[in-house]
């Protein structure tokens, strides 16, 4: 294929996966699944009763590799009767939206009737208003991978059926998510009470905010908040890992030779090297600037 | 910790031995009756395959909520995945091998691998699960059930190699029809939420079995669905008498779920504030 043409295709790509990313992330935290799930579980039996979506539908990867496939199953069959493109991911991105808000509610009610004894009251509303912001954005996740998959396979002629495609990239999409994303709604979000970098002393395991800036927090606050910064970062990590993944085949195109594959795997090295070194530094630097418990070591030494 | 669940042991009302019946003679019976009867009777019959995963769901559903109960917490969804992923390899082998008795080979197959995986954690993971290795077994013999009968369903037959005649394939076998075509991505994840889902939904220390239960019902019929989804393109199986044998089974199962949420939550709001001090004490 054209050079150019393959470009302009993983950059198409590339901001699919950026939207992806983003709506996974707000979709995670509207919800308060993955990571931060732990201490909204954990709060009524420390006597914090709380107005948050429980919803664990396992871990991220997992629940969003079930939209993708599911999705995508759908759409695969809808296109081998002749159905338009548009409409069978479409589709199978609404059925795939639909089946999640099933799991989401079934996860909200069911862990908090099995919370009787810490006295968590079931509140109907949050199911009302949170269940379709969850399947709004579960259909943005879907849809987005979908165009990922799709376009992997049919411009970039990958070998991989559509099911298994979008099953894997919900993987990847969910992986990121919880790993970049929750970082942001669980440890800044949950905790605003105590102070900026101080980590989670025990004493503090389930006391997370309740109160929002008017009225009782909610997931959808909580969205909120991570759309800010959160959400964006997540889309932006996971558009780079779709657009430097392909773009490093698209320039050393492997098909072309085998010596151009090798410098495929070379310039990914490079760019995981160059990526590392910058993290690093991003680390330090913060640690510079902020610093870990400088008061703490402050009073031992006096 | 409680919020995993409570340690030593899960109360259960119904035995586990009646489980593992209802999963081995109601899946086996499933999946063999969708075989024979897509062949005599008309691609109708393929619906009976998906039952058949919904009891092995349900089975692995309760043998998971079993050995969660010791306090695996965030282990719950690996230990689901862990299942289907034991379930697709036994699977590939036993219908490989197997011919007519494919089904039955890769649920003894399924079965020793989580002998081994069993055993494994106990004794060199020091996992010290006293259920363990009986549970692994259990689930991924449950995974086993699940994906042959959601298979059986899609295409409808178990065999693994394509049916040929003079050259011209008259049958697709699971090989083509659903690994080839990548539906068997599906079937995984599907399956193995079905399975880990329900007692991760519950998890918490007021956790019943009924309602467990009722949630995987729920669950294996949106596997059953999507079974059918599939089913519409494939000329073997029928999926229309699928999906709406799932949709009938899906909202019974979920009235059910939503009645035994209601028996048992600590109090149900349409909206409002939290409980006072005084409430919580």
């Amino acid at each position: 294929m054209e050079p150019l043409t393959s470009m302009g295709i993983l950059a198409l790509m590339g901001a699919a996966a950026t939207i992806a990313g983003a709506s996974e992330d707000l979709e995670s935290d509207v919800g308060s699944q993955s990571n931060p799930n732990s201490q909204v579980q954990l709060a009524p039996q420390m006597m914090y009763p709380h107005r948050i979506y429980n919803k664990a539908v396992s871990g991220e990867p997992p629940s969003n590799a079930l939209m993708c496939a599911i999705g995508g199953t759908t759409a695969s069959v809808l296109m081998s009767t002749g159905a338009s493109v548009m409409l069978a991911l479409t589709i199978g991105s609404i059925i795939a939206a639909v089946i999640h808000g099933t799991y989401s509610v079934t996860s909200y009610i069911g862990r908090t009737a099995s919370q009787k004894r810490f006295k968590q009251p079931l509140y109907l509303d949050l199911i009302r208003t949170h269940t379709p912001v969850i399947m709004g954005y579960a259909f943005i996740t879907t849809f987005c991978i979908l165009v990922v998959s799709y376009l992997m396979i049919t411009a970039m002629a990958h070998p991989f059926p559509l099911p298994l495609l979008a099953f894997i990239w919900g993987i990847a999409v969910g992986a990121i998510g919880s790993s970049t994303g929750d970082v942001h709604y669980g440890a800044e979000r949950e905790f605003q009470n105590v102070e900026f970098g101080s980590g989670l002393n025990a004493a503090n395991s389930g006391n997370i905010v309740r109160k929002a800036e008017s009225g009782l927090r909610n997931g959808i606050d909580n969205s909120w908040f991570c759309s800010k910064f959160g959400g964006p970062v997540t889309g932006i990590a996971f558009g780079m890992v779709v657009f430097l993944t392909g773009w490093i085949t698209v320039v050393f195109d492997p098909s072309i030779s085998e010596t151009m594959g090798w410098e495929a795997i070379i310039a990914g090295a490079v760019i995981v090297l160059l990526l590392a070194i910058w993290n690093r530094k991003i680390e330090v630097d913060a640690r510079k600037a902020y610093g870990p418990y400088k008061k703490d070591e402050e009073e031992v030494a006096a | 910790m409680s919020a995993g669940g409570g340690s030593g042991g899960a109360h259960s009302a119904i035995p586990q031995n009646n489980i593992i019946a209802f999963g081995v003679i109601g899946g086996l019976a499933g999946i063999y009756g969708a075989h024979f009867l897509v062949d005599m009777i008309s691609p109708y019959m393929s619906f009976l395959g998906a039952l058949g995963a919904i009891c092995g769901i349900v089975w692995g559903a309760s043998a998971v909520r079993r050995v969660a109960n010791y306090g695996l917490g965030t282990g719950v969804p690996s230990i689901g995945m862990l299942a289907l992923g034991i379930g697709i390899i036994a699977t590939t082998f036993g219908l490989a091998v197997g011919g007519i008795a494919g089904p039955v080979v890769a649920l003894i197959f399924a079965a020793l691998i989580g002998l081994v995986v069993g055993v494994l954690a106990n004794k060199v993971l020091n996992m010290g699960i006293p259920i363990m290795v009986q549970s692994m077994i259990e689930i991924a013999a449950a995974g086993a059930i699940a994906i042959v009968g959601l298979s059986t369903s899609m295409i409808g037959t178990f065999m693994f190699f394509d049916e040929v005649v003079n050259g011209v394939v008259v049958a697709q076998g699971v090989a083509t029809g659903v690994m080839t075509t990548g539906y068997i991505a599906v079937i995984f994840i599907a399956g193995g939420l079905a399975i880990l889902h329900p007692y991760n939904a519950n998890l918490g220390p007021d956790e019943k079995q009924d309602r467990t239960l009722a949630c995987a019902f729920e669950k294996g019929a949106i596997a059953m669905i999507i079974a059918g989804i599939v089913a519409t393109i494939t000329p073997l199986a029928s999926g229309a008498i699928t999906i709406l044998i799932g949709v009938a089974i899906w909202y019974i199962s979920f009235s059910k779920y939503y009645k035994l949420v209601k028996r048992d939550a600590y109090m149900i709001s349409g909206a409002g504030l939290l409980p006072s001090k005084e409430e919580l004490e």
